[in-house]
């Protein structure tokens, strides 16, 4: 029987700090350790893309090698999809699912580090692959048959395989905790119908995850026993079908899309109310729209291969479905706006951010609609009308919102507000950048540049689009670089912003900043959608957080019992990437894997949970 | 923006050339870049490739008129509801019903026009062939293409030449991965994917050269795997194809037998097929009629004597990864190699 007291980790050493970040089962902590992680991916990842676009800034340039380039996008696609956005999004999660609906901690706290353990190896297992042998050089999308052997022999392809293979797994176990957290653990009175937006968001978003990694992992199986052990499931003379993977792939790769996305549009529906001082316009339509489109996402895939050649019915039929989706995207934006009609907007960062995804987002949905009509799309498809399209949706859109909620819970972390000054200034310079360096990309592909070429020819007029889209994504670059000077600076030196800096109507800002370990002293009785703004101005819904919280915490800090710490998490993570590592450098590795996976599965069952 | 006063007339001012200068600094970078960009879907020279731009312009303009309306009220809201000093609590609306009803159905209704201005597009790209259609097969390979006109017995590649005013039918293939054949001014890309039967027909109407180029990403070389299609009259399609189907003419100078004879020196023949001579290999391109291309290296260099020995001297330095081995020749040798591929008209 721990108590918060008891299980306090010595931080006055490094290296007790080091072990409480090891060993912790706190989801505020595994919060902060994905957002780091994330955001350490993120510069990665945007550091690769920085290096294509110095290469693409002039015709017949020679800054990369094509083989390096072929890397380079990979890599880009691969570490922005799975390793920065995905997992950024999961910090989002992570710190905000309980705090919103009045929980303690999620369902499965080890299972919670588990899961970010894996992320963290598998990432970097990935990332290994530029110093062991080459990266991966075949496409996010890893498109057969040349992903075979035939045309790949080193293990680029395999380090790809099996990282993704083990990132699925983070994300299918992230997603479990979080829909049992969500299902199960929230305050009396917090219906379906009350859950915060962002909460609402997370479920469908964990739903989507569930149901859409199995295919890539299908996918990934089949193309490693193609690898492996000499199969053709892909491979044409062997009797298999090249589509076959394009199908699986986009089965999964569809509503992955929608997995980037939910998550931005969920933190744009907190902050939106909350700096227009007005509820959620429709938040029955917001939540229903959000369900509809993960439902939908999953019946589209197709579009992805309108120039495969499956033929007029099936390109009618799935043009159909993809039109359906503008629907429910249309809805959210419109309530979004009609949640600013009539409010009293305040413009600081986090809403400028938020403002900034929608209006973005907006021109990424509508170039959605042009693409989702096939003869357009045989046009534009594979050229940078699609780079720019998908830079919309999952940087105008995604990047955007997830940023904008890292300005808004930053205090909620930190208890200090990060510089609202330098907050615009990345803002704005990040808008410009952005837009310099995707609209112009729309032209580009109109006038027929193809995507993933390392280099084009002087005489085809891509010279001045490509010098602005260079440009654009190095003020981009610089943006990103106030941010973090911004951050880390705000960390010590920050303004105090004290427990509830931007009249929030949601749980978390009911409590400290940052947040005591165990967090809700009380568990809060909930009566209505925003019960922290009925506590605020009174009026009806008292019963929701009855007494001033911070009072409360101080009297009964000692009996509250919290999840012991574990290292079985971290343990078990680094087994199965072992094995992983096992099958590409030597076998050995897979044995000392499956025995530290078996010692911490056994440590994990025997381990008092607290 | 609190305290400080503006009549709403100033503020009106001030947004209206907020929004002028970027739009005038638009209007400016779109005029300059309008220079010559023979790769654009814009132009289309066929049915296939018109209905696709007529449908882009059409959605584009939709959807440019549906952002000015959406930003517009964004816009609107964020100015007109700014918070001022001494605002209290905003009456808090939950929703409206007609409201939210009327703004799912306005996106349907565009939507639906859409999806009807699409399919008859669809299913007319799709056309079957008139039976007298040319038939045309394009083999992909890595990093080239590969053109053979069954009926007519020739074989080439890299340069695709089509009469105008007749049915074209094309069959995809692909001899490794995936590639796709588009030539943006004839009509939207299909997949080459091997182990597949695609095909498409068109009808080309206007005489000139069209660059094409490879749009699946198909491995390191993808960016220079690039090719020309030749639409010309029935009469000079007939000439071309007379001269096609000849052997290679004789090498028609000293130095050029000299480069006959290197041809065996530079390993030409374990890939290569010039009919006429030894080389019968099958894994690239036929160089029968080399000399009468316009441009060598998959569309990558124009057919000179300068750039057919850069191309000679240094493959991997041009096409990297690409699978052409030559020994390292001397300059006599390499003089001599050019002036007779280039003999081979």
């Amino acid at each position: 029987m721990a108590t918060v007291t008891a299980t306090a980790p010595d931080t006055r050493t490094f290296s007790g700090t080091a072990w409480s970040w090891i060993t912790t089962v706190d989801h505020k902590r595994i919060a902060v350790l994905y957002l780091v992680t994330s955001l350490a991916f993120f510069m990665l990842g945007g550091l690769e893309a920085l290096l294509m676009r110095l290469q693409l800034a002039t015709p017949e340039a020679d800054v990369v090698s094509a083989e390096r380039f072929t890397e380079l996008f990979t890599m880009h696609g691969t570490t922005m999809v799975f390793l920065a956005l995905m997992p950024l999004s999961a910090a989002f999660f992570n710190l905000l699912v309980p705090l919103m609906i009045g929980a303690r901690d999620v369902a499965f706290p080890r299972l919670n580090a588990l899961s970010y353990w894996i992320y963290l190896f598998g990432g970097i297992f990935m990332n290994i692959s530029f110093v062991a042998g080459g990266a991966p050089n075949a496409g996010w999308f890893g498109y057969a048959p040349l992903t075979d052997t035939a045309f790949e022999a080193t293990h680029a392809i395999d380090f790809w395989a099996f990282g993704l293979q083990i990132l699925g797994v983070s994300s299918i176990l992230a997603s479990i905790n979080f829909i049992v957290t969500i299902i199960n653990m929230r305050a009396p009175g917090m219906t379906l119908n009350r859950m915060p937006m962002f909460v609402w968001m997370s479920m469908i978003t964990a739903f989507l995850i569930i149901f859409a990694f199995p295919a890539i992992t299908i996918g990934l199986v089949l193309l490693l026993f193609d690898r492996y052990i000499e199969t053709s499931f892909f491979i044409p003379e062997g009797g298999g079908d090249p589509v076959l993977w394009q199908h699986l792939f986009w089965v999964f790769g569809h509503p992955e899309v929608y997995i980037l996305i939910l998550p931005a549009m969920g933190i744009v529906s907190e902050i939106l109310p909350t700096y227009s001082r007005k509820p959620l316009f429709g938040y029955a339509v917001v939540a229903y729209s959000g369900a509809a489109i993960a439902l939908v996402g999953f019946g589209v895939w197709t579009h992805h291969m309108f120039t495969v050649g499956l033929g007029p019915i099936a390109d009618t039929a799935f043009a159909i479905s993809t039109m359906a989706i503008a629907v429910p995207t249309g809805v959210k934006i419109f309530n979004w706006i009609a949640t600013l009609y009539g409010g009293s907007i305040s413009l600081k960062s986090p809403m400028l951010f938020a403002v900034g995804m929608v209006s973005m987002f907006i021109i990424g949905g509508l170039s959605g609609v042009m693409l989702g009509s096939p003869p357009i799309d045989a046009q534009v498809q594979d050229t940078y009308f699609v780079v720019a399209h998908l830079h919309y949706v999952l940087f105008g859109g995604t990047v955007f919102g997830l940023f904008g909620g890292i300005y808004h819970w930053f205090p909620k972390f930190t208890g200090r507000f990060m510089h609202d000054g330098w907050g615009k200034v990345h803002w704005l310079l990040m808008l410009i950048g952005f837009n310099l360096t995707f609209l112009p990309q729309h032209m580009l592909g109109i006038d027929g540049m193809p995507r993933r070429v390392h280099t084009y020819a002087a005489d085809m007029g891509f010279d001045l689009w490509n010098m602005m889209s260079t440009v654009g994504s190095l003020m981009i670059g610089f943006s990103f670089l106030i941010f973090i000077i911004n951050a880390l600076r705000s960390i010590r030196h920050g303004e105090p912003s004290g427990s509830d800096p931007w009249d929030g109507g949601t749980l978390e800002w009911t409590i400290p900043s940052p947040p005591p370990v165990y967090n809700f002293a009380h568990i809060p009785i909930v009566d209505s959608r925003y019960p922290a703004w009925d506590l605020k101005r009174g009026g009806g819904h008292t019963g929701a957080v009855a007494t001033a919280p911070e009072a409360d915490a101080e009297a009964d800090e000692p009996d509250i019992h919290m999840p012991n710490p574990s290292y079985w998490p971290i343990v078990m993570a680094a087994g199965m990437v072992l094995a992983a590592c096992g099958l590409i450098f030597h076998q050995a590795f897979i044995l000392l894997g499956a025995v530290l996976f078996a010692i911490s599965l056994l440590g994990w069952i025997e381990e008092p949970a607290g | 923006m609190q305290g400080r006063r503006s009549t709403p007339l100033t503020r009106n001012r001030r947004i209206h050339a907020a929004l002028l200068i970027p739009a005038l600094a638009l209007a400016v970078l779109a005029m300059a870049a309008c220079g010559v960009t023979p790769q654009t879907t814009l132009e289309p020279t066929t049915e296939a490739a018109r209905t696709a731009r007529d449908l882009l312009m059409f959605v584009f303009w939709a959807m440019v008129v549906t952002f000015v309306l959406v930003e517009g009220a964004l816009l609107y809201c964020l100015i007109r509801f700014r918070r001022r000093s001494g605002d209290g609590i905003p009456a808090q609306t939950h929703g409206n019903t007609p409201l939210e009803i009327g703004w799912t159905i306005a996106p349907a209704i565009l939507v639906v026009v859409i999806v009807v201005l699409t399919v008859p597009a669809i299913f007319s790209n799709a056309r079957a062939a008139s039976p007298d259609a040319l038939q045309v097969r394009a083999i992909g390979h890595q990093w080239w293409f590969e053109f053979q006109y069954p009926d007519l017995g020739v074989v080439t590649a890299n340069e695709l030449h089509l009469p105008v005013d007749r049915d074209v039918e094309i069959q995809l293939e692909s001899n490794d991965v995936l590639h796709s054949f588009w030539v943006p001014s004839l009509r939207g890309k299909l997949d080459m994917v091997p182990g597949r039967d695609n095909k498409f027909t068109i009808k080309p109407e206007v005489t000139g050269t069209y660059p094409g180029q490879c749009a699946e990403f198909c491995g390191t070389a993808h960016a220079l795997m690039k090719f020309y299609v030749v639409v010309e009259t029935q009469a000079e399609f007939d000439a071309w194809v007379q001269n096609e189907l000849a052997d290679s003419v004789a090498p028609a100078s000293a130095l050029a037998r000299e480069g006959e004879a290197n041809l065996t020196l530079g390993g030409c023949v374990a890939c290569h097929t010039i009919r006429g001579t030894d080389l019968e290999g099958k894994l690239g391109p036929d160089l029968t009629h080399m000399g009468s291309r316009k441009h060598i290296a998959a569309g990558l260099l124009e057919n000179t004597p300068e750039n057919m020995r850069r191309w000679l001297s240094d493959p991997q330095d041009i096409k990297p990864g690409n699978t052409m081995v030559i020994p390292e020749l001397t300059t006599e040798q390499l003089d001599a190699l050019v002036a007779y591929l280039e003999g081979l008209k």
